[in-house]
């Protein structure tokens, strides 16, 4: 058949026509695309009936209640807990993650020991064992214990173990609580600080990060919900201070800039008007303190801190106008705050008539400890565990001859991070109970794998801040990996080893008679039930007008420059490092590959002749650090803000060597009056790399 | 083009002043949805996240400096510009709800609807999602991994909304007339401040159907008339300012 040009076109045309109406090419391309993504390297879901377990995060410093999903016996997500009150309907960015950390890269899977080479080799948990009744035999009397975790039962085996076998050394990592702790014993009071912010209609925060960091944050942020419907002019006032335009700040309805380290000036400030505007409290040396406060005139208070006079007069009197006004003093970054500013916030909170009153201050009962010669937690608040780590520094004190550390990485939480590691260094044996491969397990000669939060029996007891007693059990939701074994109960027996007796046989008898001193019904907490009391400590608090006039003194700073670190729960915590899910929360002017960013206003760039991603140096006797410049109008002038968390040394891909650890500026000083250790304020020079 | 209309639209309406910025909701919807976790974070260009929150800023030197966060999924369009441009209609809203879907099989990577997205609710898959050993056993069984060379985005948890269908109509209910709450997302959940709420924009019984309506809510680039399902609010007219591109000389909504 011949085929003319006409004939051959319309032939073209029909299959070309043939072509787009024929769904032949579409599927051939919709089944290409199908069967290219079968790639077997992907993992594929595993289906399994869904229940769900209520628990709190032993992982999240805000102890946060959560509902936890478990497809088969997997846990699978972190959800929020509506009953429980420390969660009530919303969960952390650190605790939604937990599920997915128990497979962190940085788990320690089973006993290491440091080799004479320096490498770390797995052994059997016999080995582990013998070795540790050797070393730890051998310590005896000279053993110091280092807890990480706040609110748990365990600090009573740890202190018990450090008297009886130790020498009394015991510590906790230092956190808000210890400040706190201390100023309020100062003043006279017992129990523990409890801030019903549920139930205030004006929070001022001076410093306490309440919104993102400070005490059980989720709870704090559950009445910051309840107060603030959608659209509407809300119903409590949040007012924050502090150098930066933080979380709390970015919540709060009024920032007031004050520069870092000077929140009791800025409460003494408050406290002098409310006194020039007729307030009193009915305390022994009212008129000393008044006398004191006399000195904190607005414009004192103004060059001081750094803010303006009218805006600290506009808060003291709306102070005056809330009926339950609430003053939270704390640190911006949760530590290295002296005991002098959260008395000046406590003596405001005088002045308000805010003590043990609905939507005030109180004073929470403490239960007994229920470990025998454990320490109480008022001895173990008192302990401070960086002027030790500087005594043993500056050879006023010997160090130990053994360390034991419970889920803390004082290699890296501590200020002066790298100084404290060398005086690690003179403590001959170190054994670690961790989950994670941390910078101080990296110095252990010792690393001993302890189950996460969700895979073991644990408590929490009053977290720091929580307006209520409060007493609730993790219970374990998730099976252990094969090697690693629950601390409590090894500790208990390793103590018994060394010849301490407890009192207790095990560590579930420690909770249960943990649960019995508080008043709680066991099972119903092992059903994950929260016990909580209304019961108050009755309050006849002095001002301690002498101690906190010392203390609330600002020192002048090294150079001219101040650094302001920030503290989010989402980055994770010296614990845990950058969960695996969290770095995408990282912004992008904070950390660009490995190079950290830190951020300043454009009048403190333009004071340093500096521009947007620019190399520099920040430098101070402490340490120095290398950064790119970020330029964010929310902070005070002169002041330099870096995120924490970065610059780890150990851990995995997620957080190994990105960025730098802030904690290398903040320098160690000591509160006058109260000795206690303190670094909110980190004096810095700056120069272009 | 004129908008489809559903019975039930599902809807948010995001309070950024109650925003804080820290994130859970993010990683909450990186738990739910199966995301992977990725070793340098920082580039933000191969990043896959559904939801993000953006940092806004008044712009003023300090001390009048003024912070705002803005979370962002797929503001589910009602004529939703990535639809129209999808080769093989890998992408589509047709079902009640109103939530434009992606069926991850069909997609072929071509990303024109990442161009045609005015809002950056897409993603692209660069790289093989690979979780650390072992942490694949916490994904969860509602949502299927994507592989790399496809585009993904928010569903608005879209699982869950079949969870609570099927469970209406276990139950002998009407799956279309769902309760208040019984259908959230993940971020939803999981904001401890509480300023994402969810629900049926067509709903009066639901809460986003009067905070839609609000004098302080508006949409994201409203002015493109892409008629999106979730609405901001905030009482800040610097804030309204900047959903959209306003001239310094025009008024904004509140
Ligand atoms: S969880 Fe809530 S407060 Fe946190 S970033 Fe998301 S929307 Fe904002």
């Amino acid at each position: 058949m011949a085929v003319d040009r006409r004939g051959f076109l319309k032939f073209v045309a029909g299959v070309s026509a043939g072509v787009m109406v024929t769904p032949i090419p579409w599927k051939l391309l919709d089944d290409a695309s199908i069967w290219t993504q079968n790639w077997p390297w992907i993992p594929s879901n595993v289906d399994g009936a869904t229940s769900y377990v209520s628990t709190v995060s032993k992982l999240c410093p805000s102890c946060v209640g959560m509902k936890v999903r478990l497809v088969g016996d997997r846990p699978v997500r972190i959800l929020p807990d509506e009953n429980h009150p420390l969660s009530k309907g919303g969960i952390s960015p650190l605790a939604v993650a937990e599920a997915q950390m128990l497979y962190s890269p940085a788990r320690v899977k089973r006993p290491l020991k440091r080799a004479a080479d320096g490498a770390y080799v797995a052994i059997s948990w016999e080995e582990a064992d013998a070795l540790l009744a050797e070393k730890l035999g051998a310590a005896k009397g000279s053993i110091a214990c280092v807890s990480g975790d706040e609110t748990g039962s365990i600090n009573e085996v740890l202190s018990s173990l450090a008297v009886q076998a130790g020498s009394g050394n015991f510590y906790l990592m230092p956190t808000e609580a210890q400040p706190a702790a201390k100023a309020l014993a100062a003043m006279g009071g017992k129990g523990q600080l409890g801030y019903d912010i549920e139930n205030s209609d004006y929070v001022l925060a001076i410093g306490a990060n309440v919104l993102e960091t400070w005490g059980p944050v989720i709870s704090t942020r559950a009445a910051y919900k309840a107060a603030r419907p959608h659209g509407e002019d809300p119903a409590v006032q949040f007012v924050f201070a502090g150098p930066v335009q933080n979380s709390t700040a970015a919540g709060a309805d009024q920032w007031v800039p004050i520069k870092a380290g000077t929140e009791g000036v800025f409460a003494l400030g408050i406290a002098h008007l409310l006194i020039k505007a007729g307030a009193t409290a009915d305390a022994a040396d009212f008129s000393a303190f008044k006398s004191l406060a006399e000195a904190y005139t607005p414009a004192k208070v103004a060059e001081i801190t750094g803010t303006n006079a009218d805006q600290l007069k506009a808060v003291a009197a709306a102070l005056l106008k809330a009926r339950t006004p609430l003053v939270v003093c704390g640190s911006d970054f949760g530590q290295g705050t002296g005991a002098g500013t959260v008395m000046a916030g406590i003596a405001v909170n005088m002045l308000l008539g805010g003590l043990n009153r609905k939507g005030g201050l109180k004073l929470l009962p403490v239960a007994e400890p229920v470990v025998s010669s454990a320490m109480s937690r008022a001895e173990m608040m008192d302990k401070d565990f960086v002027s030790y780590m500087s005594r043993i520094n500056a050879g006023k004190e010997k160090a130990p001859k053994a360390m034991v550390f419970y889920e803390a990485n004082p290699a890296y939480a501590l200020p002066q991070a790298t100084k404290m590691s060398e005086v690690l260094g003179q403590v001959s044996f170190k054994v670690t109970f961790t989950t994670f491969l941390d910078e101080t397990a990296m110095l252990c000669d010792l690393v001993l794998p302890v189950p996460m939060g969700l895979e073991r029996l644990d408590d929490v007891a009053t977290p720091y801040g929580y307006g209520q007693a409060l007493y609730c059990l993790a219970r374990p939701v998730a099976p252990m990996p094969a090697s690693v074994k629950p601390a409590g109960d090894y500790i208990v027996a390793l103590a018994g080893k060394l010849g301490c007796s407890l009192g207790v046989s095990s560590w579930e008898e420690v909770l249960q008679a943990k649960a019995k001193a508080m008043d709680a019904d066991w099972d119903s907490l092992m059903d994950g039930n929260v016990f909580t009391s209304d019961a108050t400590v009755s309050a006849n608090l002095s001002f301690a007008a002498d101690l906190l006039a010392k203390s609330v003194n600002v020192k002048a700073q090294e150079g001219n420059f101040a650094v302001a670190p920030v503290f989010k729960l989402g980055i994770g915590t010296a614990k845990t490092a950058i969960p695996p899910y969290n770095n995408k929360l990282i912004r992008r002017w904070e950390l660009q590959g490995n190079e950290l960013y830190v951020a300043m206003n454009g009048a403190t760039a333009r004071k340093l002749g500096v521009m947007m991603h620019d190399k520099i140096v920040i430098s101070n006797k402490s340490g120095s650090i290398n950064a790119r410049v970020n330029i964010f109008e929310g902070i005070m002038n002169d002041t330099i803000t870096v995120l924490m968390g970065l610059g780890h040394t150990a851990f995995d891909q997620f957080s190994k060597g990105k960025g730098e650890n802030v904690m290398q500026l903040l320098t160690v000083g000591f509160e006058a009056g109260t000795g206690l250790s303190v670094w909110n304020m980190a004096g810095v020079t700056i120069s272009k790399a | 083009m004129q908008a489809k209309e559903f019975k039930v639209k599902w809807g948010m309406a995001i309070d950024i002043d109650k925003c804080t910025g820290c994130g859970a909701c993010m990683v909450a919807c990186q738990a739910e949805n199966n995301l992977s976790p990725i070793e340098d974070a920082s580039n933000k260009i191969k990043v896959m996240n559904w939801l993000v929150v953006y940092e806004l800023s008044n712009k003023k030197p300090f001390p009048e400096h003024d912070v705002a966060y803005l979370p962002r999924p797929c503001q589910q369009c009602g004529t939703p510009p990535c639809v129209s441009v999808c080769p093989v209609i890998a992408t589509d809203k047709n079902e009640e709800g109103g939530i434009v879907s992606q069926i991850y099989p069909r997609c072929i990577g071509c990303r024109y609807c990442m161009a045609a997205c005015p809002y950056h609710a897409r993603y692209f898959n660069w790289l093989d999602p690979v979780w650390p050993e072992g942490m694949e056993k916490a994904l969860t069984p509602d949502v299927s991994v994507r592989p790399r060379g496809v585009v993904e985005k928010c569903s608005f948890c879209h699982h869950r909304f079949m969870m609570a269908k099927d469970k209406a109509i276990v139950e002998g209910r009407d799956p279309e007339a769902l309760a208040d709450g019984e259908y959230v997302t993940s971020c939803t959940e999981a904001c401890p401040n509480g300023a994402i709420v969810f629900g049926d924009l067509n709903n009066p019984d639901h809460q986003v159907y009067e905070l839609a309506r609000s004098k302080y809510a508006s949409r994201l680039l409203e002015r493109l008339h892409a008629d999106t399902q979730v609405y901001y609010i905030s009482r800040r007219e610097w804030v309204r300012r900047q959903l959209d591109n306003y001239l310094d000389n025009e008024k904004v909504k509140g």
